[in-house]
C-alpha cells in the first residue's frame, strides 16, 4: 500500500523548522513506525526519531499523529487512514516539551515532575523476611498503573499543562497513585498531603485527554480521581479542591441539583473575601444577563434552600450508597 | 416520525443557563420531538461527587436510568458532562453485575430497577443519529449561510471515546461540524474545539481555568468565527459568562458569542431569537443575530 | 572536551546496569552510568513472563532443584559453580525486588504467586502479569530516582559508547558520543561494568529491540576480552508472525497449546512428558521440523489460548492480548495465534567469573552481554532477569572493594582523538549507492538463513563468505546525514560495525562446534559429544589484531552430564 507522511522537521543546528513529505510503499499491516523507519533508512537519513522495541513496551516512539499523541509502533497505518491511500498522515513531535530535533523531544521536564512525587516505595516499619502479604486485587490494580511506560503521551496532550507549566501532570500523578495505593507503602498520608498542594491532584480539569491518548490503558485521570478520593478520606480537606467537592456534593444531597451560586464561596472558603470579590463583577454581569439563579441564594443545607421534588427518596439513596464502598487493601500478617 | 425521550435537563439549564432549557423545549416542539421531563432525577455528579464518593454517583445515575426505563423511553440530556458521566456509569454497571445487583437493591426501595442497555444520548447525537441530518436540512427555514461558527464539544462527549460509542458511531467527534454545515453555516476548524473549557477548575485554579477559556475563544475569533456553539452548558458558562474575566486574565481582545446547540438549530428553524432567550448571554449575540437578519446571501 | 572521572562506570541502563549502579552506590562508590537510551527504554522491558525465585518460600523451591534444572537445560554446558551462585543468590534478589516495590502477582493468601515455565519441573516463576521485566526495570529506576542516589550519581543519558579505554593493561572507562551534541568525551573510571545486553538485531527477524546490537560484546572483544559460547543463540519458540514480536513463554506456562495445521498437539512427538513446556531449544526445533515438513500454515504453527478463558487472559496475559489485537488483529481468547520460532537471546558473551570480572583488570560485565556461564547451550525461561540482578549486583560488590585506594595514571584527552578521527572518516565518506540499512538487512537475513536453528557446514561456510562481502561493503559505506545533533544515521553505522563483529564470532564458533548441543544443532553432527565438546569455545583478539580460538573446560561440581529428555 502507498503511505503518505507529512513530518514536522526541526533542525536545531540551522535553526529552521518545516515539513518533509514522504510517499512510501509499505505492506498492508505496516505501522506508522515501520513507515517512518523506512523513510529514515531508505529516503532521508537526517530524519530523527526515537524507537526501539516495536511493541509498545519501551515508550520511545510517542509522537503526535494527526494531532494526537500516540505510539508510532502501535499505530497501524490502515487504522489511521481508513484505507485511504491519499490520506496524508501528519506526524509531529509531542507537545508541552521542547524539541531537540525533528520528532525527538527533551523529556527532562517530564522526569522532573516524576521525581517530584517521591517515586519510590517508602515502607513503614521493618522489612519482612519474606514477601509482604497483600491482596492480589491491590497488586492487580497497581499493575495497571505499572503498565505505564513513561512515553509522555499524556503529558504531551495535557490541556492544563498547556496553560500552567507547574502542573505535575498526568504521568507523575499516576505514578504517585502507584505508591499511595500500594499497601506496602507507609507514607500515604504525607504523599496525599503533598499532592493536594498547588499544581497537584486538584489542578486537573478532568478533561479525559490523558485517558484518551494513553496507549497502555493506565487512564491517568482516573488515578487522579482515586487520589482525590483517598485524600478526602484521609481528612486532607483544607483546600479549595476538597471543599469544592464537599459543597458540590452537599448541594446535590440537599437539593438534588447543583447550587451554582454557592460553589465559589463554598470552595474558596466563606471568609475568603478577596477571592470572592474577584467573582463579583462576573456575578453582576450574570445577574444582568438573567444568569444568576435567584432561587439558589439560600446556601445548601440552610432552612429554605432550594429543593427538587422527592428529596426524601434521594436522601435514602445517599444513605444506602455507603454499602457499595469497596474494602481497603492492607498488608496482613 | 414519532420521537419521544425521557428528558434529563441537567442542573445548569435549570439554574444559570435557563435559556438552554427554554430553547431546548422550543426546538424540540418545532422538530416534533416529544420530551418527558424527569423532574425528580438528580444531578449526575458531574465527575465531582465521583471524586469523593463514586458509589453515590453510581446509585444516583442508576436511579435516573431506571426512571427512564420505567417510562420505556430512551434518555436525552443536553450537557456533554451529563453524557460523559452517564456513559461512564453505564459502562461500570454493565461490567459489574454483582455491583449492579447491590445498586438495584437500593433502587428497589422506591420501586425502581435498572437493566443495562438503556439508550442515553445527548441532543447532538439525537439530531444526527435519530432525527437525521437530511431531515434537519429539510426543516431549515433560515439557513445560517455566511455565519462562521466554531464547534466546542466539551470533553465528556468526546472522551474517553471507547465509552462513548466510538466503535458504533465513529463520526461522533465530527457531529458538531456536520450539524453546523447542515444548517448552512461554515464550521471553523480550530484546535481548541476538542479541548477543555476549564470550567471544572474555575473555583480551584481560576487563572488556569480562564486561560483555557480565553485561549480557545481567541483562537476561534482569530480564525474569523462569528460564534462558538456547544452542546455543553458548563462550557457555555466558562466561555460566555466568564469571557470578560478570561479577557482580563489573558489580555486577549476577545468578544465572541457562545451559543447553545439548540439555539443554533432554532435560528435555522426560523424561531425568534427572543423566544430562545438569546439576550440572556453575557457576551452579546447581537452581532451574530444582525448578520443573520440580513437576507441570505446567494 | 572534558575528561570525566568516576570510581565505577556502568555501561547500559537495563536491569543489570541499574542493579550494579545501585549496589555500587550502596557501597559508597562514585558511580556513573552511560546509556544510549534512557534506562526505562532498555530491552529488559521485554522479559514478560517472570523471574525464577529459587529459595523463595515453598513455591520458589530448594535452590538445588533450580540449579539442576538450569544445568540440564544448558545441556551441561553451563558452569555449575556459576549456576550454584545464581540459584543461591537468586531468591534474595527476587525478595529485594519485592521489598523495593515490584507488584508481583499474588495468591489468595497474599503471598507471591508462581507460574510454570519451560524446562522447569514445577511452577517456581514469580511474575507481574505479562510485564515482569518492565515492572522490575521501572522499580529499579524508581530506586535510582531516590534523591540520595539521583543527586550522587552521574547519568550520561543518551550517550553512545564508541570504545572502551584500556591503559596499562587496565580497563579505564570509555569514549562516548553525546548523542544530543555530537561531541565525544572520555568517561574514565577505575572499574567499568559492561551491561549492554544482547545482539539480537544481528538476525532478521528477531524478538529483540532495535537497540540490541551487541555493542558491549564487540567493544570488549576489540580491547582483548575473551568472548565465549557465541555459537549459542537462543531461538524462542513463540514469536508473532510477520513482526517477530515476542509472545511470552508465560502463555504456555498458563497452559497454552502448540498446534500444527492439522490441529495436532505436535509436542507429543518431541517431548511427551513436558509437552509445550519442554526446554526452549527443544520446542523451537520441534516447531521448525513441523514447518519444514509441511505441517504449517504460511510458515507458522499455532499457539492456542482459547481454552484459558477471557478472564485469565486479561488478568495474566493482557500484554499478549493487546499485542495480538493491535498487530495482527487476532482475539486470542477466540482465535489461534500464528507463531514461529525467532531469535531471542545470546547465551554467549563476554567471559566473566562469578563476580562479573573479565580477565582484563577493571573490566566487568553482567547480564546478557556477559557469559558467566550460567546458561550454557540453552537458557531456561525466567532465568535472564535473575542473571541480570544476581551478577549485576555481584560485579559491583566485587569492583568497589577492589578499586578502593587504587590510583591510576590520568587518561589523556588524546584517547578521544582516535575515535574522533574514525567518526570523521565515516562522515567524510561519499555515499556510494549502498546504505547501512541495506547491509544490516542482508546480514540479518543471511544469518537467519545460514546460522539459524539447523546448521550445516555448507550454510555456515556460505555465511563466512557472506560476512566477508558484507564487511567489505561496510568499510566503504557512508552516511547521508552529517549533522551533530541526534545523528542516528551515524549511530546505526557504528552499531552495524559491532553487529558484524558479533556475526563473525557466532559463525566461526558455530563452525568450530562439531556436535549438537542445546541451541546449536548441526545436521552433520546430530548428537551431543561430551567426549570432545564438553567445553567452551573462546575467541580472543590478540594485541597484533589477529584472533585466537581457544577452549575452556566446563566446571562440573555435582551434576554429571546425562541424556537430556523432556
Amino acid at each position: 500500500m502507498k503511505v503518505k507522511l507529512k513530518v514536522k522537521r526541526t533542525d536545531p543546528e540551522k535553526g529552521i523548522t518545516g515539513y518533509s513529505q514522504y510517499t512510501l510503499d509499505m505492506h498492508d499491516s505496516a505501522t506508522l513506525l515501520d513507515a517512518l523507519i523506512s523513510a529514515r533508512e531508505y529516503e532521508d537519513g537526517s530524519l530523527a526519531l526515537r524507537c526501539s522495541c516495536r511493541s509498545a513496551i519501551c515508550g520511545s516512539c510517542a509522537m503526535r499523529v494527526d494531532k494526537r499523541a500516540r505510539l508510532a509502533c502501535r499505530a497501524k497505518v490502515i487504522a489511521i487512514t481508513g484505507g485511504d491511500e491519499e490520506h496524508e498522515i501528519l506526524v509531529e513531535p509531542m507537545g508541552n516539551m521542547p524539541v531537540i530535533k525533528d520528532l525527538v523531544i527533551d523529556q527532562e521536564s517530564f522526569w522532573t515532575k516524576i521525581r517530584q512525587v517521591d517515586p519510590y516505595l517508602q515502607p513503614a516499619g521493618p522489612v519482612p523476611e519474606g514477601e509482604y502479604r497483600v491482596p492480589n486485587e491491590a497488586m492487580l490494580d497497581l499493575t495497571h498503573t505499572m503498565n505505564c511506560i513513561m512515553c509522555g503521551g499524556c503529558v504531551s496532550d495535557c490541556t492544563v499543562l498547556e496553560v500552567d507549566k507547574n502542573f505535575i501532570a498526568p504521568a507523575a500523578l499516576a505514578k504517585a497513585y502507584r505508591f499511595a495505593g500500594d499497601p506496602r507503602d507507609g507514607h500515604t498520608v504525607e504523599r496525599l498531603q503533598k499532592l493536594s498542594e498547588y499544581g497537584g491532584i486538584w489542578d486537573c480539569t478532568r478533561c479525559n485527554m490523558c485517558v484518551e491518548v494513553c496507549p497502555k490503558g493506565v487512564a491517568p485521570m482516573n488515578r487522579i480521581l482515586q487520589l482525590r478520593e483517598m485524600a478526602i478520606e484521609a481528612g486532607i480537606t483544607n483546600n479549595t479542591g476538597a471543599r469544592h467537592t464537599a459543597i458540590f456534593t452537599k448541594s446535590i444531597v440537599d437539593g438534588g441539583r447543583l447550587n451554582e451560586v454557592w460553589m465559589v464561596p463554598g470552595s474558596v472558603g466563606m471568609f475568603n473575601l478577596p477571592r470572592i470579590m474577584t467573582e463579583l463583577p462576573g456575578a453582576l454581569k450574570m445577574l444582568r444577563a438573567g444568569k444568576l439563579p435567584l432561587a439558589q441564594v439560600i446556601p445548601p443545607g440552610a432552612p429554605g434552600s432550594h429543593k427538587m421534588k422527592g428529596m426524601d427518596r434521594v436522601r435514602n439513596v445517599v444513605r444506602k450508597s455507603a454499602m457499595l464502598k469497596p474494602k481497603k487493601a492492607e498488608v496482613t500478617d | 416520525m414519532a420521537m419521544k425521550y425521557a428528558f434529563w435537563p441537567g442542573c445548569v439549564s435549570k439554574g444559570a443557563a435557563p435559556e438552554l432549557y427554554i430553547a431546548t423545549n422550543r426546538v424540540a416542539r418545532e422538530l416534533g420531538i416529544e420530551l418527558v421531563e424527569l423532574d425528580q432525577a438528580t444531578c449526575t455528579g458531574a465527575g465531582v461527587i465521583q471524586e469523593q464518593n463514586p458509589e453515590l454517583g453510581d446509585a444516583l445515575n442508576a436511579r435516573t436510568f431506571a426512571m427512564a426505563q420505567q417510562l420505556g423511553l430512551p434518555l436525552m440530556n443536553i450537557c456533554s458532562t451529563c453524557q460523559g458521566i452517564e456513559s461512564m456509569v453505564q459502562d461500570k454497571l454493565a461490567k459489574n453485575p454483582e455491583y449492579l445487583a447491590k445498586v438495584n437493591e437500593i433502587l428497589a426501595e422506591e420501586g425502581l430497577h435498572y437493566e443495562p442497555g438503556l439508550e442515553v444520548k445527548n441532543f447532538l447525537w439525537i439530531l444526527v443519529e435519530d432525527f437525521g441530518l437530511d431531515n434537519l436540512k429539510k426543516a431549515v427555514k433560515r439557513p445560517l449561510t455566511g455565519a462562521r461558527i466554531g464547534p466546542f464539544y466539551g470533553c465528556y462527549i468526546l472522551r474517553p471515546s471507547q465509552l462513548l460509542g466510538k466503535e458504533e458511531h465513529p463520526d461522533r467527534d465530527h457531529y458538531l461540524e456536520m450539524v453546523i454545515e447542515a444548517v448552512g453555516a461554515t464550521a471553523v476548524d480550530y484546535e481548541g474545539a476538542k479541548k477543555c473549557c476549564g470550567f471544572p477548575i474555575l473555583t480551584i485554579n481560576r487563572e488556569n481555568s480562564l486561560k483555557q477559556a480565553g485561549n480557545h475563544v481567541h483562537e476561534a475569533q482569530d480564525l474569523g468565527a462569528d460564534a462558538l456553539v456547544s452542546p455543553c452548558p458548563l462550557c457555555h458558562l466558562n466561555l460566555d459568562a466568564q469571557q470578560p474575566a478570561a479577557k482580563s486574565v489573558t489580555h486577549f481582545d476577545i468578544e465572541l458569542p457562545i451559543i447553545h446547540l439548540p439555539q443554533m438549530i432554532g435560528l435555522a428553524l426560523g424561531i425568534d431569537p427572543k423566544e430562545m432567550r438569546m439576550d440572556h448571554h453575557v457576551v452579546s449575540t447581537k452581532k451574530l443575530l444582525d448578520k443573520l437578519a440580513q437576507p441570505v446571501p446567494a | 572536551m572534558a575528561v570525566y572521572e568516576h570510581d565505577v562506570l556502568v555501561i547500559g541502563g537495563g536491569l543489570a546496569g541499574m542493579r550494579a549502579a545501585i549496589a555500587a552506590q550502596q557501597l559508597g562508590a562514585d558511580v556513573a552510568m552511560v546509556s544510549k537510551v534512557h534506562p526505562v527504554r532498555s530491552h529488559s522491558n521485554a522479559a514478560q513472563g517472570g523471574i525464577n525465585g529459587p529459595g523463595v518460600g515453598e513455591d520458589g523451591g530448594p535452590w538445588e532443584e533450580h540449579a539442576f534444572e538450569t544445568t540440564k537445560a544448558s545441556d551441561y554446558l553451563g558452569d555449575q559453580d556459576a549456576i550454584t551462585v545464581l540459584a543461591q543468590d537468586g531468591g534474595g534478589e527476587v525478595l529485594q525486588m519485592e521489598h523495593w516495590g515490584v507488584v508481583f502477582s499474588r495468591k489468595p493468601d497474599g503471598r507471591m504467586a508462581v507460574r510454570r515455565f519451560g524446562g522447569m519441573g514445577k511452577a517456581r516463576t514469580f511474575f507481574v502479569g505479562a510485564i515482569t521485566g518492565q515492572a522490575i526495570l521501572h522499580v529499579l529506576y524508581e530506586q535510582l530516582m531516590h534523591p540520595a542516589r539521583f543527586q550522587a550519581m552521574r547519568m550520561y543519558e543518551e550517550w553512545f559508547v564508541t570504545s572502551l579505554i584500556v591503559d596499562d593493561g587496565q580497563c579505564r572507562g570509555c569514549v562516548a558520543l553525546n548523542i544530543r551534541t555530537g561531541e565525544l568525551h572520555a568517561i574514565t573510571a577505575k572499574a567499568t561494568i559492561v551491561c549492554t545486553g544482547g545482539l539480537g538485531r544481528v538476525y532478521e527477524p528477531s524478538t529483540n529491540a532495535l537497540i540490541c546490537t551487541g555493542d558491549g560484546i564487540a567493544q570488549a572483544y576489540r580491547v582483548g576480552a575473551p568472548i565465549m559460547d557465541m555459537e549459542m543463540v537462543q531461538i524462542h519458540p513463540t514469536t508473532l508472525k510477520g513482526t517477530g514480536v515476542l509472545i511470552t513463554e508465560g502463555a504456555r506456562g498458563e497452559g497454552a497449546y502448540l498446534l500444527n495445521k492439522d490441529g495436532e498437539r505436535f509436542m507429543q512427538k518431541y517431548a511427551p512428558n513436558m509437552m509445550e513446556l519442554a526446554s526452549r531449544d527443544v520446542v523451537s526445533r520441534a516447531e521448525q521440523t513441523e514447518i519444514d515438513e509441511g505441517r504449517d500454515v504460511d510458515g507458522c504453527v499455532f499457539l492456542d489460548m482459547r481454552h484459558l478463558g477471557e478472564q485469565l487472559i486479561k488478568e495474566r496475559l493482557e500484554e499478549i492480548y493487546e499485542i495480538a489485537r493491535d498487530l495482527v488483529n487476532i482475539d486470542i481468547a477466540k482465535e489461534l495465534l500464528p507463531i514461529l520460532p525467532g531469535v531471542h537471546y545470546i547465551m554467549g558473551g563476554i567471559k566473566t567469573d562469578v563476580d562479573g570480572l573479565t580477565p582484563v583488570p577493571g573490566l566487568y560485565s553482567a547480564g546478557e552481554a556477559a557469559c558467566v556461564s550460567v546458561h550454557g547451550a540453552n537458557r531456561v525461561g525466567a532465568n535472564s532477569l535473575l542473571d541480570t540482578l544476581v551478577f549485576g549486583r555481584r560485579a559491583a560488590e566485587h569492583a568497589v572493594p577492589w578499586l578502593k585506594g587504587k590510583v591510576f595514571r590520568p587518561i589523556p584527552e588524546s584517547v578521544v582523538e582516535k575515535d574522533r578521527a574514525m567518526i570523521r572518516g565515516i562522515l567524510d565518506r561519499p555515499m556510494d549507492g549502498d546504505r547501512v540499512a541495506r547491509i544490516r538487512r542482508d546480514m540479518g537475513v543471511s544469518m537467519s538463513a545460514n546460522v539459524g536453528i539447523f546448521r550445516t557446514p555448507e550454510r555456515l561456510n556460505k555465511q563466512v563468505e557472506e560476512l566477508k562481502a558484507l564487511r567489505a561493503r561496510y568499510e566503504k559505506v557512508g552516511v547521508e546525514h552529517k549533522g551533530k545533533v541526534f545523528n542516528t544515521d551515524l549511530l546505526f553505522h557504528l552499531e552495524l560495525g559491532y553487529m558484524l563483529d558479533c556475526a563473525e564470532m557466532i559463525t566461526k564458533s558455530a563452525i568450530e562446534r562439531k556436535e549438537s548441543r542445546g541451541a546449536h544443532t548441526r545436521l552433520d553432527y546430530p548428537d551431543r559429544n561430551d567426549a570432545e565438546w564438553l567445553k567452551h569455545i573462546v575467541l580472543t583478539k590478540q594485541p597484533d589484531g589477529s584472533e585466537k580460538m581457544s577452549y575452556l573446560p566446563v566446571t562440573i561440581t555435582q551434576w554429571q552430564p546425562q541424556e537430556r529428555k523432556y
